[in-house]
C-alpha cells in the first residue's frame, strides 16, 4: 500500500489536522451531534449540552490519548508506534496552531455548557470532570508520560 | 494550497502553474467520508476481534509469552479502506501497455478479499502508463533489433559493471546518452530507483548538506538518507524558502561544530509525477551559482517528454546543460525500457564509475534492454522533423496542450504545469476515487487514481498520463467520458474555469 508514495513524509498522522477545513469541520460536526441530541424528545437543553460535552470529551480522550500509533504502516520505521495521536501531531512540536485549537475547544464547550445548564451543581461537576479529562493530558508536561504504566506498550 | 501568483521567469514564454484552493464543501464531505469509514472500521474490527465475523486477512498468531510483531492497528487502513476499493488497484494486464491496453477481467465473490478471472479481456484506452513517447510495443523495427541482440549478446551479463559486466554495447549506450543530452559523458545502470539510491552516497557524505524538495521521490529520499549527509527539506518549488535555508545553513555551518559544509547539493526533479509540476530551473541555477551549491536534477518523467527536441527540462527552459552538475534520468518512462543514467562532466562520471555502489555490486544492464534504448535514442537524436523521433515528440506536446486545455475548460480542477504530460485532476475523497476508476472502466478507459497516503489527506486525484500513441479521437472519447463521470461525481467545481460542456471548449493554439 505504501508503494507509489512520492513524498518523504514519515508519518502523515502528524500533519493531516492542518489540512484545509479541518477545524471548521470539527466544529460543524460537534454542532451536528448537539442537534441530534436536541431532537430526542425527552432530553432538555441543559441535559443536551452536558451530554454533548461529555461525549465529545470522552471520545476525544480515547482517540487522542489512548489509541497509539497510526492506522497505516508509516515510513518512520515504527518511531510513532509508542506515541498517542496527540503526541504525534506536528511531530511533537508543542504550541502549534492545531494544538492550541484542540486545547481551547473543550474549555469553550465547558463555558457554553455551564451557561446553558444555569450553573447547576450536578451538571457543573460532570462538565468539570470531563473537561479536565480532555484538557489536562494535552499539557506539554504530560508529553510521553504514562501514569502507572497504563498503556505503555 | 492557495492560488499562487504567476512565477516570473526571465525570457521564457511559458505559462504559470495554478493550484486552485480546495473548495470547503469538498473538504468537509471528504472528512465526513473518512469519519464514516472510521466508524465502520472500528465496528468491523470489534466484530473480527470477538470472532463474530471471520477474519479474512492473514493475522498474527500471537502465542502467549511472546511480544507481538505487528500492531494490528497499523493495518487498519488497509483492512477497512483500501480493501473495500482494492479492485481499482493492481489490475493484471493481458498485453503490451501501449495506447490501448487489454485488462484481464476479474470478479470478486467476497468483497475484494479474493478475485477470480472470468477469462475475458477488456480493451481500454490506456491513460495509466508512463508511455510518454509511445515506444511500448512488442513488434516493429526496435523489437527486431532487441531480438537480434539477444542472439548476439545473451539475456544477461550476470556480472557487475566493474567485473565482467561492461560490454561494448554499454559504452555505446553511454556515449549516445551523452550525445543526446549534450554532456561530456554518461553512465547507465540497470535500475532507475537504484541509480538514485546508490549514487548519491558517492557524491555526498558526512559533512555535506542536501537540500531536497518536499515532494521528491522515495528513491531520492532513500539515497539522501543512505549518504549520511544532513538533509533539509524545502517547500515544494518554493525558491524563497530554499534561499532562506541556503543562507541560514551557510551562515551557521555544520551542526554543533559550525564548520563550513564540504558541499551543498540541491536535489530536484524535472517533472513531479504526483502534481504534474515542473521545477523552476532558471531560478535554481541562479541560486546555485550565487551560493556555490551543486544541482542534482532527476529527470525521470521529463526526459524525452519535455522540450522541443525531447531533451528534458533543460531543453524546455532553454538553459545551459553545463549549469546542471548532475543530470540523472530513467529509461523506464519515455524509452520503454528499464534502468537509469547519470550524465555530466567527464570527471564526475569517472568518479562514479569507480566509487558507485551500483557499479561495484549491482549487475549491469541486460543487453536486450540496452539495445532497446540505443534504438530509441537513435530515433530521438535525429533532428529531422519528418522522422519518427521528432514526430512523436511533437505529437506528445500537442496531446498535452490539447488535453489539458479542454479538461480545465470543462471545469475540472487540474494541477500542474500546462505543458507537463502528467495531468492530475482532483477528486478529493476516497469514495470518489473508487467511483471514478470503476465508472471509467465501464466506459473502456483505464486510469490511475490515487488517494491517501500517497497524496495529502483531502487531495485524492486521478492522474492521466498522456502518450504520443494517443490519437485525437482517443483523447476526445476520454474527455467525453470524463465529462459524464465528472457530472455524476460532481467533480467539475473549478471557480477559475467555470464548467462548460465539452462541445464549447475549443482549442486555442499554444
Amino acid at each position: 500500500m505504501n508503494v507509489g508514495i512520492a513524498q518523504g513524509e514519515r508519518n502523515p498522522n502528524s500533519s493531516w489536522l492542518n489540512s484545509r477545513g479541518v477545524w471548521l469541520t470539527y466544529i460543524i460536526l460537534l454542532f451536528v451531534l448537539h442537534f441530534i441530541l436536541l431532537s430526542i424528545p425527552y432530553i432538555t437543553t441543559p441535559v443536551a449540552w452536558t451530554l454533548t460535552t461529555t461525549i465529545h470529551n470522552i471520545c476525544s480522550f480515547y482517540l487522542f490519548h489512548l489509541v497509539k500509533g497510526a492506522p497505516w504502516e508509516t515510513s518512520d520505521q515504527g518511531r510513532a508506534r509508542r506515541f498517542t495521536f496527540w503526541e504525534q501531531i506536528d511531530n511533537g512540536v508543542q504550541w502549534t496552531g492545531t494544538r492550541k485549537f484542540l486545547q481551547i475547544l473543550p474549555i469553550i464547550l465547558f463555558f457554553i455548557a455551564s451557561f446553558y445548564t444555569k450553573y447547576d451543581r450536578t451538571h457543573f461537576v460532570i462538565n468539570l470532570a470531563t473537561m479536565l479529562l480532555a484538557v489536562v493530558p494535552k499539557f506539554p508536561i504530560f508529553f510521553g508520560v504514562r501514569l502507572f504504566d497504563i498503556n505503555r506498550y | 494550497m492557495t492560488v499562487r501568483d504567476p512565477t516570473p521567469v526571465p525570457e521564457h514564454p511559458s505559462l504559470e502553474e495554478v493550484y486552485e484552493a480546495t473548495p470547503f464543501s469538498e473538504a468537509f464531505w471528504t472528512y465526513v467520508n473518512y469519519i464514516i469509514l472510521n466508524i465502520f472500521g472500528w465496528f468491523r474490527d470489534f466484530l473480527r476481534r470477538t470472532r463474530i465475523e471471520n477474519r479474512k486477512g492473514s493475522a498474527e498468531y500471537n502465542p502467549s509469552g511472546f511480544v507481538p510483531l505487528y500492531q494490528s492497528y497499523e493495518s487498519f487502513y488497509t483492512r477497512n479502506v483500501y480493501q473495500r476499493i482494492a479492485d481499482c488497484f493492481n489490475r493484471p494486464i493481458g498485453g503490451v501497455p501501449g495506447g490501448k491496453l487489454d485488462l484481464m477481467e476479474r470478479v470478486t465473490e467476497d468483497y475484494n478479499w479474493s478475485f477470480n478471472f472470468t477469462g475475458n479481456k477488456i480493451t481500454t484506452i490506456n491513460l495509466g502508463s508512463y508511455n510518454y513517447l509511445g515506444f511500448a510495443n512488442n513488434n516493429g523495427p526496435i523489437a527486431d533489433n532487441v531480438i537480434e541482440s539477444i542472439k548476439e549478446n545473451g539475456l544477461a551479463t550476470a556480472s557487475s559493471t566493474q567485473e565482467f559486466g561492461n560490454l561494448k554495447q554499454h559504452r555505446k549506450l553511454e556515449s549516445l546518452v551523452a550525445q543526446f543530452l549534450g554532456t561530456e559523458d554518461a553512465i547507465a545502470f540497470g535500475m532507475g530507483f537504484a541509480t538514485n539510491a546508490l549514487n548519491i552516497s558517492s557524491l555526498c557524505g558526512k559533512g555535506c548538506l542536501i537540500l531536497s524538495d518536499e515532494l521528491n521521490h522515495t528513491s531520492l529520499v532513500l539515497g539522501a538518507r543512505l549518504s549520511g549527509a544532513v538533509i533539509k527539506v524545502y517547500k515544494h518549488n518554493d525558491m524563497k524558502h530554499l534561499e532562506r535555508l541556503l543562507r541560514d545553513s551557510i551562515v551557521s555551518g555544520q551542526p554543533r561544530t559550525h564548520r563550513p559544509w564540504q558541499k551543498i547539493l540541491i536535489i530536484v526533479e524535472g517533472v513531479y509525477s504526483m502534481e504534474g509540476s515542473l521545477c523552476k530551473l532558471p531560478e535554481l541555477i541562479e541560486l546555485k551559482k550565487k551560493y556555490r551549491a551543486y544541482l542534482y536534477l532527476d529527470e525521470a518523467h521529463s526526459i524525452g517528454a519535455m522540450g522541443s527536441r525531447g531533451r528534458g527540462v533543460v531543453d524546455y527552459w532553454k538553459c545551459d546543460v553545463n549549469d546542471v552538475d548532475v543530470l540523472m534520468g530513467t529509461f523506464t518512462k519515455s524509452f520503454a525500457a528499464a534502468g537509469g543514467y547519470i550524465a555530466g562532466k567527464k570527471e564526475l562520471i569517472d568518479h562514479i564509475r569507480i566509487n558507485s555502489h551500483a557499479c561495484a555490486y549491482a549487475i549491469s544492464m541486460s543487453p536486450p534492454v540496452v539495445e532497446q534504448i540505443i534504438s530509441v535514442l537513435n530515433l530521438l537524436i535525429d533532428d529531422d522533423e519528418t522522422r519518427e523521433g521528432r514526430k512523436r515528440i511533437n505529437q506528445l506536446a500537442w496531446n498535452t496542450r490539447y488535453f489539458r486545455q479542454r479538461l480545465s475548460k470543462m471545469g475540472f480542477i487540474v494541477y500542474g504545469h500546462p505543458h507537463s504530460p502528467v495531468v492530475p485532476a482532483l477528486l478529493y475523497s476516497p469514495s470518489k476515487i473508487a467511483a471514478f476508476n470503476r465508472e471509467m472502466l465501464k466506459r473502456g478507459v483505464s486510469v490511475v487514481t490515487v488517494g491517501f497516503p500517497a497524496t495529502p489527506l483531502v487531495l485524492g486525484r486521478v492522474r492521466f498520463c498522456l502518450s504520443a500513441s494517443h490519437t485525437k479521437e482517443m483523447l476526445d472519447d476520454v474527455l467525453k467520458y470524463a465529462e459524464e463521470v465528472g457530472d455524476l461525481l460532481n467533480m467539475r467545481q473549478s471557480k477559475l474555469n467555470p464548467k462548460k460542456p465539452f462541445h464549447e471548449t475549443e482549442l486555442i493554439a499554444h
